[in-house]
């Protein structure tokens, strides 16, 4: 095998995975994305700003897509929605809950700069004094 | 039209006019929660920032009339003896108008007791008297503590020390002005010192409780003219610290001086 003929051999994987990306992005946007998501439904607008993702992630499209078609996954018209917004909502208590949590912590464990330095007593003090905060 | 649309089952929808009822409910908690917690947090941190005062004299209390003990090095000091509540002698630093100091004359008015007249600034436990004219000589033996000896007490070593902190005018400082930085806080502060205002250190950490304290050179005078280039700036200073009456003084050792 030649140097020149793996980035060759890449390219080539390249060009035909994104071209059956774009066959997949093309008929799940015209016959399947009515099919498994209601929502989509009457709305073509905003199909196009799908198309990079599913080029890139055609298998899985293409998984669950036939999964769907197939009435396997889903129960009702808003179950992906419904699974969604439910993540959504446990993400959303776990960061309310972390964030406050990061920053408390961080304003208690912050180290002291250079510019809030206590007083330091060197050598030759004497012993008995002390510093207070 | 779908379930949702309608905004029955509680999803958000960007271009609908109505809320979901639920998300209504929750929205308002959330509300109500977030800006209650703002505003308790708001509470919280601004307790803790020291109050950066009126910036201006105590001219509820009038001009007042103080008599002790006047003392010229480093700068002049006023200090009254010790009352209750007050264990120590008091420092009271002293300034005259604007931005001179009290021109005196050490050696005919150390240690000398006087009377001076004039409006106070206060800041914690700092107090400074921009006095009205030049303090007067009392008769010298009416001690004003007594006789206890407090007012003439010997000062008390407590170490050499290294410590971050700003130096600023002991007149702006004890509140005749609000906390400052930049360049215009750095001319006043200079403009003070050159007036002869004593100068005081803040530190970003205290000494026995106290975190100001009366500047004086390693050997207890005056301040060269070459501090000018360290003031208002965060910088580290060493040098001796000691206790006259509830003053601490540090004499610092500009060689060792470094601007952070």
């Amino acid at each position: 095998m030649t140097p020149e003929l793996v980035p060759h051999l890449v390219h080539q994987a390249a060009v035909a995975y994104s071209a059956v990306g774009a066959v997949v992005a093309a008929a799940f946007l015209l016959f399947g994305l009515d099919r498994v998501d209601p929502a989509a439904r009457g709305a073509y607008a905003f199909r196009p700003l799908l198309v990079p993702g599913l080029v890139l992630l055609w298998p899985l499209v293409a998984l669950r897509w036939l999964a769907l078609a197939r009435g396997r996954g889903l129960r009702g018209p808003a179950a992906g929605q419904t699974r969604h917004r439910r993540a959504h909502a446990r993400i959303w208590i776990g960061l309310a809950t972390a964030l406050p949590v990061l920053l408390l912590a961080a304003l208690a464990l912050r180290q002291e700069g250079p510019l809030e330095a206590a007083p330091v007593r060197l050598p030759d003090a004497p012993a008995g004094v002390r510093s207070a905060p | 039209m779908s379930a949702h649309q309608e905004g029955r089952d509680g999803f958000f929808i960007g271009w609908s006019d109505r809320l979901p009822r639920g998300l209504g409910r929750f929205l308002l908690v959330l509300a109500v929660l977030v800006v209650g917690g703002v505003s308790l947090l708001g509470l919280a941190l601004s307790g803790g920032v020291e109050d950066p005062g009126s910036g201006d004299f105590d001219w509820a209390a009038g001009e007042r009339t103080l008599q002790g003990v006047l003392t010229a090095q480093p700068y002049p000091v006023l200090w009254l003896p010790p009352a209750p509540g007050r264990p120590r002698a008091h420092g009271v630093l002293l300034s005259g108008n604007g931005k001179a100091g009290v021109p005196i004359d050490p050696a005919t008015m150390e240690g000398r007791l006087v009377e001076a007249t004039g409006l106070m600034l206060r800041r914690g436990t700092i107090e400074m008297m921009q006095v009205k004219g030049d303090p007067t000589p009392r008769d010298p033996t009416v001690a004003p503590d007594g006789g206890s000896g407090a007012l003439v007490a010997e000062p008390v070593p407590l170490g050499r020390w290294r410590m971050v902190g700003e130096i600023c005018d002991g007149k702006c400082y004890a509140g005749a002005m609000r906390p400052s930085t930049g360049l215009s806080h750095r001319a006043c502060a200079n403009l003070c010192l050159i007036g002869g205002i004593p100068p005081v250190f803040v530190s970003a950490g205290a000494i026995e409780g106290t975190s100001f304290f009366l500047m004086a050179d390693k050997d207890g005078r005056r301040l060269p003219d070459g501090v000018r280039d360290l003031v208002a700036l965060r910088v580290q200073l060493e040098g001796e610290v000691e206790r006259r009456g509830d003053l601490l003084v540090f004499k610092v050792d500009l060689d060792r001086a470094r601007v952070l």
